[in-house]
């Protein structure tokens, strides 16, 4: 190495000089240098081993489906991030490439995306991903001592897979079945206890070394056919998408589908200044109108402002019949309900 | 990520002026903005991370807290999002323990699992996190060594240290001209902000969550964009560094001389950072009209030519016996020539009178604007051609009528580097090159002539939008016998100059908008032209 | 124990996932004339009235937020059910999608009309595949009945609802997390203003509420707003699903009203504290500050009383502890579990959460210092109210509230390090004259 001597002695005096001028001086370590990895590469499938699962007339009737869901394209990302890994297991690099060009965004921005949430697999699981929860309520109640029962059982340590690629074991938080607690997923299916040849999760019961291993010996009878699950939970027939979405045959909604608003809680109070009326108005209002009865015959007494809270009836006294009227837009409202003035209260003294 | 189109507003000469109470003193600041810019505004500078004038808001550092007296008591606000309200009250460190408390806090968290590598770390000394930590920063670290660190980093480039604790990786290369440091970042989302809302093509990503978060291209993918340095400028911390600056000169060692770039009619705002006489490199300055803070990665790198093949000072006796030779003189000017170059080169086509004639313009393709900090002309100053009187863009002409022309006089414009006019104007009998490099012109001219780069020269440009701008000399030139080229045109044309200030003057008899400005009264980020049709 | 209405499980273990059923049970009985001839405004005002309050925990007033959703805007609005449940000890919307998913949808369509909402979203958190699975069993009934698609039942009224599978992030719980999530993009809380009201989901009013609320609609426009109002407190109407896990005889999903004491809740509906005393209730979640004993025998299920204790409400999810438990030891697991749920936007919560859980992990393995607990507080205080949203404050308020009210757990594990008055070293300050 080409040591300048005498380069450095003083801080105060520490003016390096570069003889040669600008030049990079990047230089990647090679890659025979003693580094330790944390992490194994994770062996990635290629684009077109990826492209050939996933552009099949299925997945593609799907993703019309979902993306006619969403306003813009990008809001489908992480349903089309469940396919690939309905499909493949996992989500690998390219199928998170294939997801962001179904939904119209960035490759980036799909990464960022299908690496924030914890549920897509980053590598291939086992066939059995069983899910231990290790939070409050399930730690109460003893689930770190069933999570080193199962370990040990199995023989992998916790995000570990088994080497016959059976089981993977996983420690997540809250399944929000604290009621079970201790508890478990085994794939999609909420497990406490094998019932009938059936992985079931009853009310009261919660898991035990015993029933870990029937739900063990439940999966290994499994093995060769593992109960398949659609990953968006089944397909929903019948639905018009949204509105303005290619693919979507729905219209925007119609602004008159309820009737207008009318003026509610009109209450009229009297005292010797008149009657005064408040009620509670819509934002929608354009215009008010205020009648009070006459005989069988309604008068038109004033038209408050639709910003107004109140209205005050000069003539009115107790026993006046009012009503209010609301137009909202082009559309008049039905009356309100009838209110008769009543005496006001006299407003209390203050004590002193 | 959060309400990433909320760009901020920013104060301008016409915000309405209010009033707020800032520890309880009545101060005025422009009321359309946000209160960091405010506060800005009367002098009080606010600390902060995430938060930059031309990217939308993100406010996820919380560095920038204040203390808003609102209904329910005095409650912390990032000022970097509150809007200034009249009459609103305010309290910084300076009458505010809680305040105070509340930025260490953060500056404390901040630093957690941030490398402490300061002195081997290439942004130390313009890094916003060191400026944080002296204004607001815990003086005695409580941490312990056993709780451990955390570092940030790419599950695929994280490694064991020869101490055994996990590192995020070090020098990724991220992209052809970017080295990221994963430990050193710390996730103020600026770069993916930028990439995203101003550069339009969203290729970096932070990935994963909570104090794993690390940030990452696309695996496979390179960062590559025409404007991607400028994450490294936005860059508050060590982690993303430019290849072509890193470890080449500590900052603190770098002068910095305001000017204009001058290979785009924008007219990119620039630093040009020198120390020894040499440019270092070239960063944007900030001009809210003109480039923000943007600069290309083209006019960025082009400092890396501007010493390199220079041509030395000829002899100007020689150039003035071939100018007293009979016939018809072509002089052209080139995109990079200044106010005062023009100037000087109209000086000397009066003094040739009749048998002389001015061309100008530049055989590179004129390309859209990117909206972003280049409007795409390579004609720099076409405006100022304009503004002068002389004729926009017509070297075509020359060579079309390329044979009645018998001395070729040209001023920073590369003519021979294009094949077919160099076939063209091979015929003229005399040529003459002014220029700063070493180029085709001047290696097929009879008399080449170097002079100052447009990096070493006083003087003014206006730009495609009628912007006058000014350009100050940086003392980088690499001979002393250089001159700038308005100076020798002007010794041409018999006139005397002694600085670039009295040919700015004589250019404001040539264009009468240009009189009413000196270099004193021209600000720093340049005065708009009233009435300039361009 | 008094017997109570049931408003939102009446039909738990009836078999109303099937719509027949749920037809004879009385269900979509309120999609008809009777909703059809009001307008928007009196339906706002209706639930107004019956004083429902937010299920989800914030508890902020259901009619009120809709009253600030603009409807005639020009934009759509959605309306989204907050169904990410997964704050620890909160497992009641997994049973009621899983028992009666068809009084989600009557709910949402009483929403919807009250709202104007052409589509609407029911965001799932994505371990919960069977509610999932529940719902679009549902939804395809209630699609094949005319209750949802173009035109309902005759009128101008067209309503969608779309089920969204999240993908495991505790965070979208928070309402403009959700909405980031349900646009495609990392769940992280948006900056507020401006509030989802104006504009949430792609720029456009959204109202986001909770499954709980939206599944007490029916009941309410079946009564009058005001039986359903009387069945809790003045400032809180109805009743509440509670979650009641951990020590007790009978974990479990009650309906009860609110205001019911605690201990009614904890012995007569869940039978008991069970494998040791009474030592701790976390009232709402696991984010909440404990009550002790003493605290536990004068408290009531209301949001003033435990407010005025200095706990929280939140979602009604009881966590009973028995003395036979360290609570510093259930700290670090909720250290583990904000740390792990933080979404990483916010300096204080990104680094501070990780931080307090590397440091309570010394402590539960024995390998706690003096000042640890003193440092974690101080830590802690630098949480409260600089950050988007609450999730720093979830973890800042235990560790605050556990180390004050359960201070010799602490040092009791503190105390089994022999170097625990080993002082802080500076490994960092070097000796010398350079930097």
């Amino acid at each position: 190495m080409n040591h300048k001597q005498g380069a450095i002695h003083f801080v105060a005096n520490n003016n390096l000089k570069f003889e040669d001028g600008p030049k990079p001086l990047f230089v990647r370590p090679s890659s025979a240098a003693p580094v330790q990895k944390k992490n194994e590469e994770q062996k990635q499938p290629s684009r077109e081993e990826v492209r050939a699962l996933l552009d099949v007339p299925e997945i593609k009737d799907r993703c019309a489906d979902l993306l006619s869901r969403y306003p813009e394209p990008q809001g489908a990302l992480l349903e089309v991030l469940w396919l690939v890994q309905g499909v493949l297991g996992w989500v690998p690099t390219e199928g998170i490439r294939w997801a962001a060009e179904v939904c119209s965004c960035a490759p980036a921005h799909a990464l960022g995306v299908a690496t924030f949430y914890t549920m897509y697999n980053h590598a291939p699981k086992g066939k059995f991903l069983l899910q231990f929860c290790r939070n409050i309520s399930c730690a109460i109640k003893g689930a770190q001592p069933l999570i080193k029962y199962i370990e040990n059982k199995l023989g992998i340590k916790s995000g570990e897979t088994t080497p016959d690629g059976l089981f993977t074991i996983l420690q997540v938080e809250c399944l929000g079945s604290c009621g079970n607690g201790p508890m478990m997923l085994v794939n999609d299916d909420f497990a406490t206890d094998v019932v009938d040849g059936q992985l079931k999760m009853k009310r009261g019961t919660t898991l035990t070394e015993e029933s870990i291993d029937r739900i063990v010996e439940w999966c290994k009878a499994h093995a060769n056919n593992v109960p398949k699950r659609d990953v968006l939970g089944g397909i929903v027939k019948g639905h018009m998408g949204h509105p303005g979405v290619p693919g979507a045959i729905a219209k925007p909604q119609v602004a008159d589908y309820a009737p207008p608003s009318p003026v509610l809680n009109v209450k009229a109070e009297a005292d010797e200044t008149g009657a005064s009326l408040t009620w509670k108005g819509a934002p929608e209002f354009t215009k008010l109108v205020v009648e009070k009865k006459n005989g069988s015959n309604w008068e038109v007494v004033g038209e408050p402002s639709v910003k107004d809270k109140c209205f005050v009836d000069a003539a009115g006294k107790v026993g006046d019949t009012y009503r209010m009227i609301a137009t909202s837009g082009e559309r008049v409202a039905k009356p309100s309900l009838e209110a008769v003035a009543t005496q006001k209260p006299v407003p209390e003294e203050k004590a002193v | 990520m959060s309400n990433y189109y909320n760009m901020p507003k920013l104060p301008t000469e016409n915000s309405p002026k209010v009033e707020i109470f800032v520890d309880d003193k009545a101060v005025m600041v422009p009321g359309d903005t946000n209160l960091l810019e405010a506060l800005k505004a009367v002098g009080i500078e606010t600390p902060h991370v995430c938060y930059h004038p031309y990217l939308p808001v993100s406010g996820n550092c919380r560095q920038c807290l204040v203390e808003q007296e609102g209904p329910r008591g005095r409650m912390l606000v990032i000022a970097c999002y509150t809007p200034v309200s009249p009459s609103m009250k305010i309290y910084t460190p300076a009458s505010s323990e809680r305040v105070k408390n509340a930025r260490k806090a953060t500056q404390e968290f901040m630093l957690v699992n941030h490398p402490l590598d300061c002195p081997i770390c290439d942004k130390a000394g313009e890094c916003t996190l060191q400026e944080n930590y002296m204004e607001a920063g815990q003086n005695e670290s409580r941490m312990r060594p056993e709780y451990g660190k955390n570092y940030h980093g790419n599950p695929a480039h994280q490694f064991i240290d020869s101490k055994g604790q996990v590192r995020g990786g070090k020098h990724v290369d991220i992209g052809p001209r970017i080295v990221l440091d994963e430990e050193r970042c710390v996730q103020c989302d600026r770069c993916v902000r930028f990439m995203r809302s101003i550069a339009g093509d969203e290729q970096l990503q932070l990935a994963s969550r909570a104090d794993h978060t690390y940030i990452t291209t696309f695996p496979g993918e390179k960062l590559d964009h025409e404007y991607d340095l400028c994450v490294t400028d936005i860059c508050p911390t060590g982690a993303m560094t430019a290849k072509h600056f890193r470890f080449q000169k500590r900052v603190w060692l770098l002068s910095r001389t305001p000017s204009i770039s001058m290979d785009d009619s924008l007219g990119a705002n620039i630093w040009i950072d020198h120390a020894e006489g040499k440019v270092w490199r070239l960063m944007p300055r900030c001009n809210p009209e003109v480039n923000r803070s943007w600069l290309s990665n083209t006019s960025r790198l082009a400092y890396q030519n501007f010493q390199k093949n220079r041509l030395p000072a000829g002899d100007i006796d020689s150039l003035k016996s071939v100018l007293a030779k009979e016939g018809k003189v072509a002089l052209v000017a080139g995109g990079s020539c200044t106010i005062e170059d023009l100037t000087a080169l109209k000086l000397l086509a009066e003094k040739l009178g009749e048998r002389a004639e001015i061309f100008t313009g530049s055989f590179a393709p004129v390309l859209p604007a990117d909206g972003i900090a280049k409007s795409g002309d390579p004609v720099a100053n076409r405006a100022g051609m304009k503004l002068l009187g002389l004729p926009t863009g017509n070297l075509e002409e020359l060579l079309k009528r390329a044979g009645e022309f018998s001395i070729l006089l040209s001023v920073h414009c590369d003519l021979f580097e294009n094949a077919e006019a160099a076939k063209t104007l091979e015929t003229i009998p005399e040529k003459i090159a002014l220029s700063a490099f070493d180029d085709a012109t001047a290696k097929a001219a009879t008399i080449p002539f170097g002079v100052n780069h447009w990096s070493e020269v006083k003087g003014t440009m206006v730009n495609c939008n009628g912007m006058l701008q000014k350009l100050s000399a940086a003392p980088t030139s690499p001979d002393s016998n250089l001159r700038p080229a308005f100076s020798v045109l002007a010794e041409l044309a018999g006139i005397s100059l002694s600085c670039a200030c009295e040919a700015f003057a004589m250019a404001g008899k040539n264009a009468e908008v240009l009189s009413g400005y000196t270099y004193e009264t021209i600000r720093s980020t340049g005065v708009m032209l009233d009435g300039v049709q361009l | 124990m008094a017997e109570c209405v049931k408003v939102c499980t009446e039909n738990f273990g009836k078999g109303a996932q099937d719509i027949e059923v749920y037809k004879k049970l009385g269900g979509y009985e309120n999609i008809s004339e009777r909703l059809f001839n009001m307008s928007q405004f009196e339906v706002i005002d209706h639930v107004q009235r019956s004083n429902l309050r937010g299920r989800g925990g914030a508890g902020f007033p259901t009619g009120m937020k809709w009253s600030f959703v603009p409807r005639n805007s020009g934009k759509p609005v959605y309306i989204v059910v907050n169904a990410d449940e997964g704050e620890g000890g909160t497992f009641k919307d997994h049973y009621l999608m899983m028992e009666d998913p068809h009084r989600l949808i009557e709910g949402l369509i009483i929403a919807g009309w009250a709202l104007g909402s052409r589509s609407a979203y029911i965001y799932v958190r994505g371990e919960f595949l069977p509610c999932i699975e529940s719902l679009n069993k549902a939804l395809n009934q209630a699609y094949a009945a005319g209750y949802l698609g173009e035109n309902i039942c005759g009128t101008k009224f067209s309503f969608d609802i779309f089920v969204h599978r999240g993908a495991g992030a505790y965070i979208c719980g928070e309402e403009t997390a959700l909405i980031n999530s349900l646009e495609g993009q990392k769940g992280q809380p948006r900056l507020k203003p401006p509030f989802p009201a104006v504009s949430g989901a792609w720029k456009s009013p959204t109202c986001v509420n909770n499954v709980e609320t939206i599944m007490a609609l029916p009941w309410i426009f079946k009564h009058e707003p005001e039986e359903y109002a009387k069945l809790g407190t003045p400032r809180a109407g109805g009743t509440k699903v509670f979650c009641i896990s951990g020590d007790v005889k009978n974990p479990g999903v009650y309906e009860a009203p609110l205001g019911t004491p605690m201990m009614t809740m904890i012995n007569d509906y869940a039978g008991g504290v069970v494998g040791g005393n009474l030592k701790a209730v976390l009232p709402g979640g696991s984010s909440c500050a404990p009550l002790d004993a003493g605290e536990c025998a004068v408290a009531t299920m209301d949001y003033e009383c435990l407010a005025s204790m200095k706990t929280m409400f939140g979602s009604g999810a009881m966590i009973v502890i028995n003395d036979t438990h360290n609570m510093a030891e259930l700290l670090n697991v909720l250290g583990n579990f904000y740390s792990h749920e933080s979404c990483g936007q916010c300096t204080p919560c990104r680094e501070g959460t990780g931080l307090i859980h590397r440091i309570l992990n010394q402590i539960v393995e024995g390998k706690g210092h003096d000042g640890d607990v003193e440092f974690m507080q101080s830590l802690s205080n630098g949480f409260g109210g600089v950050t988007i949203c609450p999730l720093s404050v979830s973890l800042g308020g235990p560790v605050s509230s556990y180390t004050t009210k359960f201070r010799s757990d602490f040092d009791e594990l503190i105390a089994k390090n022999p170097d625990r008055a080993k002082p802080r070293v500076q490994e960092t300050s070097r000796p010398g004259i350079f930097w």
